[in-house]
């Protein structure tokens, strides 16, 4: 008995222990840890037991009454307010008849101007939207910053005129009454500059270049092994420079300050524009850095951010303090990292935890904005005037993405289209693809006979959609029944004979691909075929057949072109060539008139400035695809000496650069010329010569 | 609450100790029976007590768990404000970020998210007991619920660095202007207004209707719908929408694109008078294709009136009515915000928008061109020409980015506050801010986008050269072969070599060719096909050319020209042999084809140049478990890159040279690879399985490959650049 309750209690005693043990331990282990560590559910905001009986906001009845008072009436509205908007300040109603037009005042009006300010009014007057009548002038643009405007016959309170203010030290004192005028200007602080009217310049040096300018110097996209983190320039003041004390010296670079003191010196007040355009030292080692860090210094910040771009050295930017270059158009975040400057001890770990996806983009961004928007002074100019067009043709105005992807805000021209996915470079960021069809446009000059062969071979390839004969023979084209049979739609185009006419934006041309061709050009539909189906793999390139190449001549001290070096190439001919139909537009209104009648004059030179234009787009060699024809015969063909050999130096200075790259490769079928039975191959005419 | 259970602590373990030998027990039988007894309740009610906690904690534990409270908002805290109280300033217009917001509060966060606390609600009331507005707008209690459940909140008001007042100031015009700042400036850390946020949709009262909300408020952020140029302080406040409530009552489905019956569309109520007479000049030029609607006059009873518009006779549902139009007019009232702008968004009508100085909703992120067209008031008159010159194709895009930015930003109250609080993050942690696209681009165009990560056009200098790295395991009189044949090539700068095999160590030092460019070997931990892809601290330069130790097949020439193609196209996968895929319509899946074919959509990695970058994407990006699968398969790791490469470039690879035998002279099998079937289904297996990883077939199919441009050009040889393309 005795034993058996024993036994009984021992059974419920350790059972009721394990429980306990069981229960209580996890509640015990919970109490032993201090509440600030414990792990905490939050306190959320309260869900009410009533909240579906809450009153709105308002009642909707109020909503659509909204009682508009007198006040409300349009002029009234504004004539109360002060401040500039492009609304009020701006009369667009001057732009509507002939369009965005931009007249510049003689320089004569005014004291001598400086160099610079001849570089941008020459910017002004190279451009497409220049005019020296000031009647049809919609911009009206002062040639210095140091005048009395008011003595201008058309000043007007300043209405529609705009001022470069590139030397801002002498800010606040323009020495006048800037009125309703427009101001670009040169590193300018956020609270002087009227959003959305003043435009935001960086700040360049009197050598800057006029056109061209240096390409950027990014050699390597990933940061090579063994590249430091950041650049630091020593200007920055005793806080800041406290601070990169705590950063690990051995990941970041100091730069020696060759120009701290004058700095120091201008901080606040106006700073002379050269006095660091002597930056070798520095600039090397700002090729081996991912990022600098650009100080918000005076007005050099936006300078350090130009060279910085230049070298493909991700700009580090406080992000207080100052506008940024054409802030309103150009998404800095894609090319710039910001940072809060009470956050700067945390740049370190901050710049580490970035991605290298990220990194890679934003080297890329910097080298690509560059390129595009500040390497010269004209396309510091031009892009100001695209931005001032911008707003005035509101519906016309370039997308985001025109701005900030290659190739840029001025060569992607919204005349064209708003449609990102209209552009022959913006296919695969939009999803979209260039229609499946081309339109041959056949070039009948004055001594050619009309070409029946060449409208057989063409009208014979699946992809052709129509052909249009552009008739600049004196004869008159043939009658409608003269012409050969096709199923194609064919049509002939009376132009002005003049050559740059081949590259007109007809409204004829219904496909984006083009093949342009000479009437004596000889192509057969399998070249056509394959030449077109490659041409949609690269629908920003010229795809063509016969090429040439461009070359330095020492002897001459210029640029030369020859069919001589067959082993690479750097242009294809016009005469049998598939390319975008916004070329078309670009060549028509992007390059200048002068250009294009170089071009009428001129023979064979419209084929050398199609292939800048699109070089200077892509920044890509053409492609060759192979053709029937001999190599043989294509080089007997070719003339002694071209009529035509200044145009291409010509080009090249009107360009700043020489844009043409060269290639070694051509784009064969995949069996082309393979020891394969010839019933395998696809494109087997091509290889039958 | 604790008590009972550390005393029990402090008890059982004696306990323990002593009843541990049951020979102890028969000892102590009558002696300690109490003692016993004493014991025994103990545990009993230790266990009890256990219990107790363990299923009845809310009530003993507060604050955890069940921490929702279910209360009436007329039971909140009243709280008194003498009149006397202090007032807060007007708000400041020169405020800015880094002028009037603390960012130390928000100190360094790696997740780069900020906190926000919302003080609890509260009832005011004047000296006299009336109150200072209503408590709690439905809409405001949304938003402080949406925030609430979001990643922001914080109930911890020490480590909050945003500050959400409960004081509803929606409205200003169901509220006491001055009571209100008062109310404002006694909360636990006004601290003159320094990161708190005030939301705002109707500001200003009659007659003039300022801008912004009149509540003085010292230093506060102001989301605000109706900001003007004048009173909006660019990068501080933030410009929300006036939430329309016809969001949540109305259920409007999306509208697919095509032609809509009316051109353009007018279906506010309340238009100044100016306006209106413009407008109706429109319509009596251009009958059947402009709209203009107004208040029904004689509608019945119960019906709302906010739901129907009038035309003449004609009675339409709105706001249906709005699908039927291609452009709507969102004019501006007494007030800048309206409503209106929300209902035309969800109807996916493209809004017109005249309302000059009008800061646009979220105009700091969002691109308002893309979704609406922006008229000068003194313009209204030729709008109908403007609108015109729009085409079809793009007001279609426009309708559905309108529609989009509906779904995104306007169609809850919950939408707009974290479209606000996500603004204000972004400018605190500007490097991490969201990008434009992630913002502004509907999800069908995310979708069809491709953004290629190599999207400078750029050819690399020729001097960079490349790196050749050999994939061995064995195999070390033909890896010593292909190494020597490699080493010829002009651009090569280094060579490295995985060394796969653990259980062997590499020849020694002095067994090695020797050749002009440095030569690095790099042991792996595992034999893994993933080692030859991945990104080595030792790869100095961007171009990479993969090599198997038993190609050596190609020449100097082959493999010089390889890399000056791949200079031109970067961006791609550059190799010798091609591979094509092709689907298979009777089994309904793809099938890996290498006979001789006219299309290419795959290079072997064998033999092949590709950017560095591809190897870190290969490495650390690659989706699914493809990595893994290939290494637990030891097969297609090259069919993995070929699908990585053209998923995230959108581009097809570049075959270069003619067709040939890769491997030793010898083989019979064509490149030396086994043909047999097992291969074949193998590799078949591979595709199908990456695709269904991959969500989508990204492999581009072509029909050329890259030749010397004097390829079999009828041309001495000798004077050709790339003599020996083809010969072995």
């Amino acid at each position: 008995m005795q034993s058996r309750r024993r036994k009984y209690l021992w059974l419920i005693f350790s059972a009721s222990w394990l429980l306990l043990v069981l229960l209580g331990a996890p509640r015990l282990r919970q109490l032993a840890i201090p509440p600030s560590l414990r792990p905490r559910t939050l306190t959320s905001w309260p869900r009410w037991l009533d909240q579906e009986l809450l009153p709105n906001f308002v009642e909707p009845e109020e909503l659509t009454k909204d009682p508009c008072p007198p006040s409300c009436s349009t002029r009234q509205w504004q004539r109360q307010r002060p401040g500039c908007l492009m609304e009020t300040c701006f009369d667009t109603s001057r732009c509507q008849s002939h369009g965005f037009k931009v007249f510049v005042y003689p320089v004569g009006l005014t004291q001598p101007i400086s160099e610079i300010h001849h570089k941008v009014l020459a910017s002004i007057e190279g451009s497409g939207y220049h005019t020296a009548n000031p009647e049809e002038a919609c911009l009206f643009v002062l040639p210095g910053d140091a005048l009395s405007p008011q003595l201008l016959p058309l000043w007007n309170g300043g209405q529609n005129h705009l001022i470069f203010h590139l030397h801002p030290g002498s800010w606040p004192d323009l020495g006048f009454d800037l009125g309703q005028a427009m101001l670009a200007r040169a590193s300018p602080k956020p609270e002087t500059l009227r959003l959305g009217f003043d435009v935001a310049l960086p700040l360049f040096p009197q050598s800057y270049p006029q056109r061209g300018g240096s390409r950027g110097q990014l050699a390597h996209l990933i940061p090579p092994p063994g590249e430091d983190l950041l650049a630091f320039e020593s200007q920055l003041d005793a806080r800041v420079t406290g601070s990169s004390n705590h950063l690990d010296q051995s990941t970041i670079l100091i730069i020696s300050d060759h120009h701290g003191e004058a700095s120091e010196h201008h901080r606040d007040g106006p700073c002379k524009q050269d006095h660091n355009t002597d930056q070798s030292e520095d600039q090397k080692r700002l090729y081996n850095s991912t990022f600098c860090f650009i100080p918000p210094n005076c007005h050099l910040g936006s300078f350090h951010l130009l060279q910085a771009l230049k070298a493909g050295c991700i700009p580090v930017l406080l992000s207080s303090g100052w506008e940024l270059p054409f802030s309103e158009v150009i998404d800095w975040g894609t090319a710039t990292i910001m940072i809060d400057e009470r956050h700067l001890l945390q740049i370190k770990p901050a710049l580490q935890e970035l991605p290298p996806a990220r990194i890679l983009a934003l080297r890329q961004q910097t080298q690509f904005l560059w390129d595009a928007y500040f390497s010269s002074v004209e396309k510091i100019v031009h892009t100001t005037l695209e931005i001032i067009r911008d707003r005035i043709f509101r519906a016309a105005a370039r997308p985001w993405l025109l701005w900030n992807a290659p190739p840029g805000g001025l060569l992607a021209l919204p005349t064209f289209s708003t449609q990102p996915g209209d552009f022959p470079f913006y296919y695969l960021q939009r999803g979209s693809r260039p229609s499946g069809k081309f339109s041959a446009l056949i070039w009948v000059g004055a001594l050619d006979q009309p070409p029946l062969k060449l409208i057989q071979e063409v009208a014979g390839s699946q992809h052709c959609a129509q052909i249009l004969v552009l008739w600049s023979n004196d004869s008159p084209p043939p009658p409608q029944g003269k012409w050969p049979q096709t199923t194609m739609p064919l049509m002939v185009i009376e132009g002005r004979k003049k050559k740059s006419d081949r590259f007109f934006p007809y409204s004829a041309i219904g496909t984006d691909a083009i093949l342009s061709l000479d009437a004596h050009s000889s192509l057969s539909t399998s070249e056509v075929d394959f030449a077109f189906v490659v041409w949609q793999s690269f629908p920003e390139r010229i795809v063509g057949f016969q090429t040439q190449s461009h070359f330095w001549d020492e002897i001459k001290g210029s640029w030369g072109y020859t069919d001589q070096r067959p082993n690479e190439f750097s242009m294809v001919l016009m005469d049998a060539a598939f390319y975008h139909r916004y070329y078309h537009v670009l060549f028509t209104h992007f390059l200048p008139a002068p250009l294009r009648d170089l071009v009428d004059e001129l023979s064979e030179c419209e084929d050398i400035l199609m292939n800048f234009l699109v070089a200077e787009v892509t920044k890509l060699p053409p492609i060759k695809v192979p053709q029937r024809k001999p190599l043989q015969e294509v080089l007997q063909h070719a003339q002694g000496e071209q009529p035509s050999r200044d145009c291409i130096s010509k080009f090249a200075s009107w360009f700043g650069h020489m844009p043409l790259v060269h290639s070694q490769l051509r784009l064969d079928p995949v069996l082309f010329k393979d020891q394969v039975s010839v019933l395998r191959k696809k494109y087997r005419h091509l290889e039958r010569l | 609450v604790c008590k009972e259970e550390t005393v029990c602590v402090s008890m059982c373990a004696p306990v323990k100790y002593n009843i541990r030998g049951p020979a102890l027990i028969p000892r102590m039988k009558t002696k300690h029976r109490l003692y016993y007894i004493t014991l025994f309740s103990v545990v009993l009610l230790g266990l009890i007590a256990t219990g107790v906690f363990q299923f009845w904690p809310h009530s003993i534990e507060s604050s955890s768990d069940w921490a929702v409270e279910k209360r009436s908002v007329h039971d909140v805290p009243v709280v008194r404000l003498p009149a006397d109280s202090p007032l807060p300033e007007r708000g400041d217009l020169s405020c800015r970020m880094h002028t009037c917001f603390d960012v130390y509060r928000c100190g360094f966060n790696p997740k780069n998210k900020i906190k926000v606390y919302i003080y609890s609600l509260k009832k005011y009331v004047d000296d006299f007991g009336v109150p200072v507005s209503n408590t709690i707008s439905r809409e405001y209690n949304e938003l402080l619920t949406a925030i609430s459940d979001s990643d922001f909140y914080t109930d911890d008001i020490n480590r909050a660095c945003l500050f959400v007042p409960s004081i509803d100031v929606l409205n200003q015009n169901t509220l006491r202007i001055k009571e209100t700042a008062q109310a404002l400036a006694q909360l636990a850390r006004w601290d003159r207004g320094t990161n708190q946020l005030l939301f705002n949709m109707l500001p200003g009262e009659p007659p003039d209707y300022n801008t912004a909300l009149d509540v003085p408020r010292d230093r506060a952020l102001l989301a605000g719908g109706g900001f003007s140029t004048w009173t909006y302080r660019q990068g501080y406040d933030v410009s929300i929408p006036v939430y329309s409530s016809l969001s949540a009552e109305v259920d409007l489905p999306e509208r697919g694109p095509g032609p809509r019956r009316y051109f353009l569309l007018s279906s506010q109520m309340a238009l100044h008078p100016e306006y209106r007479s413009d407008l109706e000049a429109l319509q009596a030029k251009h009958e059947e294709s402009v709209l203009v609607l107004e208040k029904c006059t004689n509608l019945s009873e119960g019906v709302l009136s906010t739901r129907k518009r009038c035309h003449k006779d004609q009675v339409f549902d709105y706001p249906q009515v709005l699908q039927e139009a291609s452009f709507c007019m969102v004019l501006r009232g007494a007030r800048l915000g309206q409503a209106v702008l929300s209902d035309v968004l969800q109807a996916g009508c493209v809004p017109v928008i005249i309302a000059d100085s009008y800061i646009l909703p979220f105009s700091e992120v969002l691109d308002w061109k893309r979704a609406s067209v922006v008229i000068p008031e003194e313009k209204m008159r030729d709008m109908y020409s403007v609108l015109r010159s729009i085409p079809q194709r793009q007001i279609e895009e426009m309708q559905r980015q309108a529609r989009w930015f509906w779904e995104a930003y306007f169609q809850s109250m919950k939408a707009i506050a974290m479209a606000t609080l996500q603004i204000i993050n972004d400018r605190i942690y500007p490097y991490a801010a969201i990008s434009y696209e992630e913002w502004n681009d509907p999800p069908a165009v995310k979708w069809s986008s491709v953004s290629n990560p190599l999207f400078l056009p750029l050819i690399p200098p020729q001097s960079q050269g490349f790196t050749a790295i050999v994939l061995t395991y064995d195999r070390v009189e033909s890896l010593f072969r292909v190494i020597t044949e490699v080493s010829k090539v002009p651009s090569l700068s280094k060579l490295l070599v995985v060394w796969n095999n653990q259980n062997k160590n590499p020849p020694e030092d002095s067994l090695w060719p020797k050749i002009r460019v440095p030569l690095k070997v790099v042991r792996t931990a595992e034999n893994k096909l993933s080692n030859r892809f991945f990104p080595y601290d030792e790869i100095e330069t961007e171009a990479v050319l993969a090599i198997d130790d038993d190609i050596i097949m190609l020449t100097a020439d082959e493999l010089q020209f390889g890399y000056e193609v791949w200079r031109e196209f970067p961006d791609r996968l550059v190799g010798y042999p091609g591979r094509l895929h092709l689907w298979d319509h009777e089994m309904s899946k793809w099938k890996y084809e290498s006979e001789w074919t006219n299309e290419v959509s795959m290079v072997l990695t064998g033999v092949a140049f590709y950017h560095k970058y591809f190897n870190y994407l290969y490495t650390y990006k690659m989706p699914g478990d493809i990595k893994n699968w290939v290494d637990a398969h030891m097969n297609c790791e090259d069919i993995a890159m070929n699908f990585l490469v053209a998923n995230v470039t959108g581009k097809a690879v570049i075959k270069v040279t003619p067709r040939k035998k890769f491997k030793c002279p010898e083989c019979t099998a064509i490149d030396g690879l086994s043909l047999d079937q097992t291969h074949m289904v193998e590799r078949s297996e591979c595709i199908n399985k990456f695709a269904s990883v991959f969500g989508t077939m990204p492999l581009k199919v072509v029909e050329h490959r890259a030749d010397p441009v004097l390829y079999k050009d009828d041309f001495p040889e000798k004077l050709k650049s790339f003599p020996n393309i083809g010969s072995l």
